[in-house]
């Protein structure tokens, strides 16, 4: 026999169990499940969520804002400082100019 | 069945319902042997066959209002149980696979007796890479042409002619060489 006749009958499509059609349509058509029950929960599991992310996302932004700040604090307590530095460096040096 | 539908959806929709479920059961039917046979001949386990077929009827009920036609149908089903094959086998992929050049050559005789063939026949496929294997089953099993096997699988027609060239040549030289070995 030919070798792809030989493959055509290995390939012959073979029947599935007597009852596979039964199974087939017993579990098309079952009862679907409580859907105001399903979207209950989902509903709450998923405002939880978002509850849960609006604070993590709400802590971020106040701790960013904080951080700022204290670093606008620091950068013109520095600028002060070095106002008052020069201020400082500037009378030195004209008294040192004065006794010369 | 219908009792509760009528009372939950009305008698025209109920009806509609019925015949509906009808037309699919008939579906079902009709093809459950090709959409079994793909899966079997692919994954060569009965059971997974059955439920990947199962799968892939319960999605065409799902989208039955979508088919247009009995051949729309049948080219549907080859489509997804196709897809949901190489789906299966990547997840089964784990399980000791060896490629068919990678096989040993077997040592034992295979007699011309039919139902020893064809399970060495099916075990020797069952070897083949994923997407040749399923170009042998379609042109094999289903008959179908190059240019039919290229639309079911998504790939060019020249892929699906290089895929049933190789695997022929592959199938062939085992087949062979188990028959030599017997006649020796």
């Amino acid at each position: 026999m030919d070798f792809e006749d030989q493959l055509r009958r290995a390939l012959e499509r073979k029947d599935p169990s007597a009852d596979f059609a039964a199974r087939v349509m017993a579990r098309a058509t079952q009862p679907k499940k409580p859907l105001a029950w399903v979207s209950w929960r989902s509903w709450a599991a998923a405002g939880i969520a978002a509850s849960l992310c609006l604070g993590a996302l709400g802590l971020e932004v106040e701790h960013r804002r904080k951080v700022e700040q204290e670093g606008r604090v620091a950068s013109a307590q520095l600028m002060q400082a070095m106002k008052i530095t020069s201020a400082k460096l500037r009378r030195i040096h004209k008294r040192v100019q004065g006794t010369l | 069945m219908i009792g509760s539908l009528v009372q939950e959806v009305g008698i025209p929709q109920a009806v509609a319902e019925a015949d509906r479920s009808r037309a699919f059961e008939a579906a079902v039917r009709e093809h459950q042997a090709m959409v079994f046979s793909v899966a079997y001949h692919f994954l060569q386990d009965h059971a997974v066959a059955e439920e990947l077929a199962q799968e892939v009827f319960l999605e065409l009920y799902r989208h039955w209002d979508e088919i247009e036609s009995r051949e729309h149908r049948i080219h549907w089903l080859r489509k997804v149980a196709s897809r949901r094959c190489i789906d299966q086998a990547r997840r089964r992929k784990l399980r000791n696979h060896v490629s068919l050049e990678e096989a040993p050559e077997p040592f034992t005789w295979m007699p011309a007796a039919d139902p020893v063939l064809k399970r060495f026949i099916e075990q020797l496929l069952g070897k083949l890479a994923e997407t040749p294997r399923l170009v042998v089953i379609m042109r094999y099993q289903e008959g179908l042409e190059p240019a039919e096997i290229a639309d079911v699988l998504d790939m060019p027609v020249a892929t699906v002619k290089s895929h049933l060239q190789r695997s022929l040549a592959l199938l062939r030289r085992k087949l062979s060489f188990a028959t030599r070995e017997g006649e020796s």
